[in-house]
Formats: structure tokens, C-alpha cells, sequence
């Protein structure tokens, strides 16, 4: 079982480190706070806040888990008075995260500004899918192909801003983003030889930057 | 949209008997749906910091949307 430890200004900035570096939303975690942390008077005084986060178990079938997958969505979309197909461009056996693609007409309402309505329906279907399996299974759901075109360009994105953070030697904040977008940056970057990634910001507004390594 | 609303909720409670949802528009062209479950349940269809009941309502807007209407989700 994964098990991380880490520290934060705050107990909700340090859930967010460790979730961003696990790269899994906070329905999957089990988290302990070992130290509540002080923010002190001026910064003296301050002390951090650490915590513990435990990976929840996963498993099962998953053939069977691509089934109830497919038919919760199926069901969510209907009582939502859309007509899709739905396809799963994976075997049904091997590795989880499930990925279930949404496919159809005029389907730019199912994704919403910055994607936020995609992420709220595979929020609603994670969640009914672990009630009715009773434990959580990572389960990533596209509409028609977004995300995998979204994530393609955030990476070339993310390799162009580190080359000019190189030439300029400035640090480049990009704009906010959700978690699973902000983890495509860091990880494109964990092994770039002149540049490093931080997310900064809180909520919302949390955004990745692009910074030169201190050599 | 109390199809959608209705299917969620029960999908998530303990108690989906307890599940009731209607639908009433008010004067100002704004649908109100309403959802009421057992006391227990609650906290389920909210969620932490509100976020069941936000990506509930970002879902009913793409109905809402679609009819051309507005929705507003209330739990009760």
C-alpha cells in the first residue's frame, strides 16, 4: 500500500501537495494529520503542518468494473435526455485506470469551459460506482477524445515553455488548472535537465510554474 | 433534469427510499428542483465542501441548458 508524508503551510495546502504527487483526487486517500500547524505572528512562530495520506485499496474484475462503469454512464447520460455510444479503447483485462470514451454529436456540452463539466461527471461516476462496489476504482472517462488531444497539447506546451525558461532564465506561470492537467506538466517535465515544476496558488486558481534548477 | 437528479442521489444514499425529488418552475422562468433525503443522508449528496452537490448542479446545467431553461438546485 502507498503511503507519503508531507508537509504544508496548512493542512488543506499539504492534502494538495500530496495529492498532486500521487496524482489522484482526494476520494482515494485516506488522510491522517499528524501536526496541525501554526502560521505564527509575522512567520515567527509558524510551524508546519504535516500529514499522512494512505492510498485506498483497489481492485476487483475488471471486466466487471468496465460493466458497471459503462452502465452508470450509460444510465447518467440518458436520464440527461443525450443519445451517445460509448466505447472502451482498452482489453478488458490488465490495468486499471478504466477509460471509458464518450462518443457523439455535439457533445461540447458534456465538456464544458476548461473541461469542468467532464470533470464533474466522472466525479458523479466514481462515486456511484464505488457505493455499488463498495471501494474505489480509478475510472477516467473522455468525451470524444478530448482529454487524450488536451493532454497531447499541454505536453508540447509544457516542453516549449521549459526551452524559453531556459533561454530567458525567467520563470513562466501558466495559467490555472485542474489537478489531472497540472500533473500532465509535471510529469512531462520530472526529467528535464534545466528546469523544475511547482503548482502554487489555492482552489481554483492553482497553477503550475515553470522555473530554472538551481544548479 | 429530476430524472438525473433522482438517479444520482439514489445511486449514492444509504437510504434511496428516502430520496424524493420535484421539479417547479417559478416565476421567473427558473426551474427549481428539490431535493429531499433522509436526514442521514445528507452529507452524501453534499459532499465535502459542497463538491457532490456542485458537480450535481454543473450536470443539471447541461439539461437546463439544452431545454433552455435555468435550474437551480436546492437540497432540502
Amino acid at each position: 500500500m502507498r503511503e507519503l508524508e508531507v508537509g504544508g503551510k496548512t493542512v488543506d495546502e499539504a492534502i494538495q501537495i500530496a495529492l498532486e504527487q500521487l496524482g489522484v483526487s482526494e476520494d482515494r486517500v485516506e488522510v491522517i494529520v499528524l501536526k496541525k500547524g501554526r502560521s505564527g505572528v509575522l512567520g515567527v512562530g509558524a510551524e508546519e503542518a504535516r500529514i499522512r495520506v494512505r492510498l485506498l485499496p483497489t481492485g476487483g474484475e475488471k471486466a466487471d468494473v468496465i460493466e458497471m462503469a459503462k452502465e452508470v454512464v450509460s444510465k447518467l447520460i440518458e436520464s440527461m435526455g443525450l443519445t451517445v455510444n460509448l466505447s472502451v479503447p482498452q482489453p478488458a483485462s490488465g490495468e486499471l485506470p478504466v477509460i471509458l470514451n464518450i462518443e457523439g454529436d455535439d457533445l461540447g456540452i458534456l465538456i464544458g469551459r476548461r473541461g469542468q463539466t467532464l470533470a464533474s461527471l466522472q466525479y458523479i461516476v466514481r462515486l456511484i460506482v464505488a457505493e455499488k462496489l463498495k471501494m474505489w476504482v480509478p475510472i477516467n472517462i473522455d468525451v470524444a477524445g478530448y482529454k487524450k488531444r488536451r493532454y497531447e497539447f499541454l505536453q508540447n506546451l509544457a516542453l516549449r515553455l521549459a526551452d524559453q525558461v531556459k533561454k530567458s532564465r525567467r520563470l513562466i506561470t501558466l495559467e490555472p488548472m485542474p489537478a489531472d492537467e497540472r500533473r500532465v506538466i509535471h510529469l512531462t517535465l520530472a526529467d528535464h535537465p534545466d528546469v523544475t515544476t511547482q503548482s502554487m496558488g489555492e482552489g481554483e486558481a492553482r497553477r503550475v510554474a515553470i522555473l530554472l534548477k538551481k544548479h | 433534469m429530476k430524472e438525473l437528479i433522482e438517479y444520482i442521489a439514489k445511486s449514492i444514499v444509504s437510504a434511496p427510499e428516502g430520496v424524493k425529488v420535484t421539479e417547479e418552475a417559478d416565476d421567473k422562468a427558473v426551474v427549481v428542483v428539490k431535493l429531499e433525503v433522509a436526514p442521514d443522508d445528507k452529507g452524501r449528496v453534499i459532499g465535502r465542501q459542497g463538491r457532490v452537490a456542485e458537480a450535481m448542479r454543473t450536470l443539471l446545467r447541461v439539461v437546463a441548458t439544452r431545454e433552455g431553461v435555468r435550474a437551480r438546485l436546492e437540497i432540502v
